[in-house]
């Protein structure tokens, strides 16, 4: 628990397990009754093929700075949100483990609800974030989301 | 005139080029899609992701075009494939 101080922004880019807990404790204040937390975690099939591995790379100093545009908007959308948390793994990630962790706490659960959505859904298009796919037989493939402006559609 | 840019290249263009990062010299006045195509000079099989890639110049996102930047001694330039954070 945290005490009473400015709002918080938080992004933290790391090879470690994440923690839910950790990330929870970081946004929890005592004029806020909700806490909303987003985890993304890793699956173990890709259209019929077994992942075995997943890879993250970052182009670490714009994804922290893409991450606090976010947070900017966010907080233009939703000005009681207090305190804005987003822990995101790098490296190799285990699959069913966390490759991100996102945390927001505000007074009353609408507006910490919409924005982790909104958090969620921007930071796939916006982050330069990169996850590759490792499947048997040596295979990979470089994962593009949808939300992202330059995926090719096709 | 030309200065000296750092270059970082992620994901599929890493695997493209070899290489996480190098330092290249350009013309400071050039547009992204002639800032592409230095590039490709240099790293042929790179081409194969030019329809799926943008650039970054100083940490902001410009597409492949008639974009004009103006560069500096030390800016740096990234490769940016289809992103898949999250």
């Amino acid at each position: 628990m945290s005490a009473e101080g400015d709002p918080r922004d938080l992004v933290k880019l790391t090879h470690d397990k994440l923690s839910v807990d950790t990330v929870s404790d970081s946004v929890t204040c005592p004029s806020c009754g909700a806490i909303s937390i987003f985890i993304g975690t890793t699956r173990d099939s890709f259209e019929g093929m077994k992942v075995m591995q997943l890879e993250y790379e970052a182009y670490i100093p714009m994804a922290e700075s893409e991450l606090r545009k976010i947070y900017t908007d966010i907080r233009a959308r939703w000005p009681t949100v207090r305190h804005i948390c987003v822990h995101h793994r790098l490296g190799v990630v285990p699959v069913t483990e966390a490759s991100v962790i996102i945390g927001i706490s505000s007074p009353h659960r609408g507006d910490s609800l919409e924005a982790v959505q909104y958090c969620i859904d921007t930071l796939k298009a916006t982050v330069p974030i990169w996850k590759k796919e490792v499947y048997e037989a040596d295979e990979s493939c470089w994962k593009e989301n949808k939300e992202c402006q330059w995926t090719c559609q096709s | 005139m030309t200065i000296e840019v750092s270059v970082f290249y992620f994901a599929k263009s890493a695997e493209l080029t070899g290489l996480k990062s190098e330092t290249i010299r350009v013309a400071s006045e050039l547009t992204t899609v002639e800032l592409w195509q230095g590039l490709v000079s240099r790293h042929p099989r790179l081409s194969a992701v030019r329809d799926s890639v943008v650039l970054a110049v100083r940490q902001e996102y410009l597409a492949l075009g008639d974009v004009r930047v103006s560069l500096r001694d030390g800016d740096e330039v990234a490769v940016i494939p289809p992103l898949s954070g999250g």
